[in-house]
């Protein structure tokens, strides 16, 4: 079947089997490896995208779900080359040990901070309670979302994602 | 290579069309989050899939003509927040809350949960304590409204046949007297399964203090979640304080040994009842029997 929707701001138009998960078509179709599958039934997060600015688990979503709406990867945080404000507080706060866990906290932190620019701790541990994260304990990252936060990174919206951040694939 | 069929009708003639086709074999998709797991983990293959996504009408809550309806396809992150539920159906809203993550509350339906009919699902004791009905349409264009306890017959198992599907959950707009309130125990604080729940309704007598219809539902105890005709008896006619808070956590510890005798998990559940009844009452805003502060 054809499949057309949007990723980090490009349309993207291809063949897909309507039995493929959404996080298939990122990975293997397009390339955008950045997406991780951990668990494979929604429980650790890692494979977390934003559809519509909602984040979801890319790998309990068929890739037809996705029809004419508009993802967002961790591939298109970033923006002309500068990562975004989340990405920058996660190094600085060392929020990062092994990194697979990361682009899934990244994705469901961004959701948050889309809807509310100024989370509570607790808001911020209920955003990410469906991401797990076995090295770091979540300390450093409930930090990194909140310094996102008061640094005022909630203002670059998926919509405004530079046009390039899509294209990691070659086909 | 999958020989899957993929139809997704626009209105409900082209759905009725692509019922007609459905196998034993076929499924429906909503949000996905249940059917995709169970093709990826446990080599379910449909030879029919009909995806519902593109059905508006089946999406969102509304009122009319006195009636409540809850678009089945609407999802738990929509349902936690919508204003109606807050007001008129709280026990759906705080149900709806406490379902997965974030992640799968944007996605997950209130159809999906109860046609997947697990014994955990956490917005079917809500719906049995509003005494919802399933709204549901078939293959042949006919309507038929059918009590949730009818539609949900086991675990995993509907009276749903191939061809029927689930368009919407309807109950009467509850008058201001009613109270509800959704409690449930698992494993951890959030992303949990229900370990054991429960939904409560209670009507509020003019007086304010005393309850007059008590409806509960207790959820994740047996195959099914259930109403408990012996619960409901204790609370109806009785205050809502906290002695009766007691005889409340009580009757729902007995509620649980009368449903699993021999359980392994018995001894687990029975205590947890008495903490779960605790919740339920503090969440229709009476006070508690672990209060000292309180009435009792």
């Amino acid at each position: 079947m054809r499949l057309r929707f949007e990723v980090n701001g490009v349309p993207r138009e291809l063949d897909v089997d309507p039995a493929t998960r959404l996080i298939d078509v990122l990975r293997r179709d397009l390339g955008l490896t950045g997406t991780k599958e951990g668990c494979g039934e929604g429980e650790c997060g890692a494979c977390t995208v934003l559809v519509d600015e909602l984040p979801v688990d890319s790998c309990l979503m068929l890739a037809t779900q996705v029809r004419g709406r508009r993802v967002l990867t961790v591939e298109g945080l970033a923006r002309d080359g500068e990562l975004d404000e989340l990405q920058r507080q996660f190094i600085a706060a060392g929020a990062i040990q092994c990194g697979f866990c990361t682009p899934g906290m990244l994705m469901a932190a961004k959701a948050l901070l889309l809807r509310t620019p100024d989370p509570s701790e607790q808001q911020i541990r209920a955003a990410l309670a469906g991401n797990l994260c076995r090295c770091t304990g979540y300390t450093a990252i409930v930090a990194a979302v909140r310094a996102t936060a008061a640094a005022g990174g909630h203002v670059l919206a998926p919509g405004e994602a530079s046009g390039d951040a899509g294209g990691g694939g070659s086909r | 290579m999958s020989t899957l069929i993929h139809l997704a009708p626009r209105d409900r003639s082209e759905l009725v069309e692509a019922l007609a086709r459905m196998t034993g074999q076929s499924r429906l998709l909503a949000g996905g989050t249940d059917l995709v797991r169970e093709m990826t983990k446990n080599g379910l293959r449909p030879d029919l899939l009909v995806d519902l996504n593109d059905l508006d009408e089946l999406r969102g809550v509304g009122i009319k003509d006195g009636v409540i309806r809850i678009g089945a396809l609407t999802t738990f992150a929509r349902l936690q927040e919508d204003p109606v539920l807050r007001r008129h159906g709280r026990c759906i809203a705080d149900a709806a809350a406490s379902v997965g993550s974030v992640q799968i509350r944007s996605a997950a339906t209130i159809g999906g949960n109860v046609a997947n009919a697990s014994p955990c699902g956490d917005s079917i004791p809500a719906l049995l304590a509003l005494e919802a009905k399933a709204e549901i349409w078939d293959a042949a264009d006919d309507t038929e409204l059918r009590p949730i306890a009818d539609v949900v017959t086991g675990a995993g198992r509907t009276s749903l046949a191939p061809g029927q599907v689930i368009a919407a959950f309807v109950f009467p707009v509850p008058d201001e007297r009613w109270l509800t309130a959704f409690a449930k125990v698992g494993s951890r604080s959030a992303v949990t399964v229900a370990r054991l729940s429960a939904a409560v309704a209670v009507e509020m007598r003019p007086d304010g203090r005393s309850i007059g219809e008590a409806r509960v539902a207790l959820g994740a105890v047996g195959e099914t979640a259930f109403r408990d005709p012996l619960v409901e008896s204790v609370l109806a006619g009785g205050r809502s304080d906290a002695r009766m808070g007691l005889r409340f956590a009580e009757a729902c510890c007995d509620a649980v040994c009368r449903s699993i005798p021999g359980r392994y998990s018995l001894g687990y559940k029975c205590r947890a009842a008495a903490g779960l009844a605790d919740d339920v009452w503090r969440g229709l805003g009476f006070a508690s029997p672990a209060e000292p502060a309180g009435e009792g």
